[in-house]
């Protein structure tokens, strides 16, 4: 499928450009379905390490998982801020405001802005302040067009 | 696959954290300290009270000299807890003033020209040694005044004891000349050859200050504001005092840059404070024993003469060295920027500590929105765009 002008990548294109960029240096797997991608990723020099995985089905949008360490414990109890829930995967671009897009790669997008997620995550343990902007689905309403954008993405 | 170097990459991620640690207690220095505004404030302020002291009727006053020394001085101050005011220390240097007059006098008479001055005799508090003036908010300007001594060949001074009794050999001049020359000392850092040698490596993801004061004056700075909060609490009056600290860390820097090879800055830091109980020495006077932290530009003056009548003041200082020790040893290996905000927080003052987490936290959320933000290899976040580096591009974090 073409958009814009510009052929949507394959998981199997994802896939090459994930293992030829050093900043997701890591390992995974491909097959007909899509890709799984784990590598480990320390935003910054004095932040955690991190296990990543990432899982991005053929028609559907990427998804960002943290396997270690535990988010939810390092929160102490607190809510995460910017994530979806059970599994709990991190929330990285406002579906509907072409952000993403399906002819761009993975390791352009979602890996950055992991790392950028991360060094706001623990900004937040330290100040209890999310300083990394962004948007709530605030009502029924939000919910129901944060569904519909998410939906027109995947198409 | 992809094919890393996995034991390098590790090595040298672990040795440019440091580094970058380095940085960020640097940052913290920046906090701490007298501003140039500060210092530049309170020099205009003691140079008009040179020249009112000098304008004085009493002959004695009239070739004084009024110069700066102490922390400011050197270059290490450090904020004091719970007051905005620094302390700067003068010396009132009255070259015509006979030893064998009593010290008392010398003071009073500066104490009374001061009180001449309606802007000074409303700020002017007396204290043990020296008269202080209280600019509110700003700082305190202490003048304790010195004549020359007669039998220091290296232009050593005489100040009043605290009794203002009799005289005692100091020597702030050759002091702070023997500091300058230890703290002008470079240390090898195999860092920066590392560096020079893997030009894809890039060591700063934030560009470093311009204000280098070297890593001398930063280790007193971190040790003497360690100190303060840990002391904080303590109401016995056994608190190391700073030239005790200082003239430990100067001789034991000048031993570390001799002998050793550095991975990092902050690996100099801790290789000083290590070091330091080492230049201690001890003396034995009729059976007993007696600690020895002498001033090495004249002859007479014991640092640590008080531990001697004290030996609280002996164990306090240990106790914290000890303690401080650990403490930047353990910074060296924390990971995550929460637990470093909240440990050196602890340990250098939260409210310092937030503003340079926050500094930097601005600085990489100023850098995405203007689309100059980038991630590269072992480094990651950067605002510099070295080898191999992806650009971070715009999103929104969405969701709860």
């Amino acid at each position: 499928m073409r958009r814009g002008g510009r052929a949507e990548l394959s998981p199997a294109q994802q896939f090459l450009f994930l293992r030829n960029n050093l900043i997701c240096a890591g390992a995974g797997t491909l097959n007909h379905k899509g890709l799984v991608w784990n590598y480990r990723s320390r935003p910054t020099l004095l932040s955690r390490e991190y296990g990543i995985r990432i899982v991005f089905e053929r028609d559907d949008v990427p998804k960002i998982f943290v396997k270690d360490p535990d988010l939810k414990q390092l929160a102490g109890g607190r809510d995460l801020p910017h994530v979806y829930r059970r599994p709990t995967r991190l929330c990285l671009y406002l579906p509907g405001s072409g952000e993403w897009l399906r002819h761009m790669r993975i390791d352009q997008t979602f890996v950055p802005w992991t790392a950028t997620w991360l060094y706001y995550f623990e900004e937040w343990l330290a100040s209890d302040e999310w300083k990394g902007g962004g948007e709530h689905p605030a009502g029924e309403e939000d919910v129901a067009a944060h569904r519909r954008n998410v939906v027109r993405d995947q198409q | 696959m992809n094919t890393m170097p996995v034991k390098n990459f590790a090595m040298s991620q672990s040795v440019l954290r440091r580094s970058d640690l380095y940085g960020l207690l640097e940052a913290l220095c920046d906090e701490i300290e007298l501003t140039d505004a500060q210092f530049e404030a309170a020099k205009a302020n003691y140079e008009a009270v040179g020249r009112w002291l000098a304008g004085a009727q009493h002959n004695a006053l009239r070739l004084l000299n009024i110069y700066v020394h102490g922390s400011t001085a050197l270059g290490t101050t450090v904020k004091p807890i719970g007051r905005d005011e620094h302390d700067v220390d003068l010396i009132c240097h009255v070259p015509d003033f006979s030893p064998l007059r009593l010290p008392s006098e010398l003071k009073r008479v500066i104490g009374e020209r001061l009180r001449e001055n309606s802007v000074y005799g409303a700020i002017l508090e007396e204290k043990k040694r020296c008269w202080r003036l209280n600019y509110a908010r700003e700082f305190h300007l202490d003048i304790s005044p010195t004549i020359p001594n007669p039998a220091c060949m290296n232009g050593g001074e005489l100040v009043p004891d605290k009794k203002l009794r009799e005289w005692k050999a100091t020597n702030p001049k050759g002091y702070r000349a023997e500091f300058e020359r230890r703290a002008g000392l470079l240390p090898k850092i195999r860092l920066f050859k590392t560096i020079v040698a893997d030009a894809q490596a890039t060591i700063a993801p934030f560009p470093a200050r311009k204000k280098k004061r070297g890593i001398l004056r930063r280790t007193v700075q971190l040790l003497k504001r360690h100190r303060d909060i840990y002391f904080a609490a303590v109401e016995a009056d056994i608190v190391p005092i700073s030239i005790i600290i200082t003239t430990l860390a100067m001789q034991a820097y000048e031993y570390c840059v001799e002998a050793f090879e550095f991975d990092t800055e902050l690996d100099v830091v801790i290789a000083t404070i290590r070091m330091m109980p080492h230049f201690i020495g001890q003396d034995v006077v009729a059976g007993k024993r007696l600690w020895v932290v002498n001033n090495e530009t004249t002859n007479g003056e014991n640092f640590a003469d008080r531990w001697n009548s004290e030996p609280a003041r002996a164990q306090a200082f240990f106790t914290w060295h000890k303690q401080a020790l650990e403490d930047f040893e353990r910074f060296a290996n924390l990971e995550g920027i929460d637990r470093l905000t909240t440990e050196i927080g602890k340990a250098l003052g939260s409210k310092e500590v937030s503003t340079v987490f926050g500094g930097r936290t601005r600085e990489i959320s100023e850098a995405r929105s203007g689309m100059k933000l980038y991630v590269a290899p072992t480094i990651g976040l950067t605002v510099t765009t070295p080898a191999r580096a992806t650009q971070v591009l715009r999103n929104t974090n969405f969701g709860d």
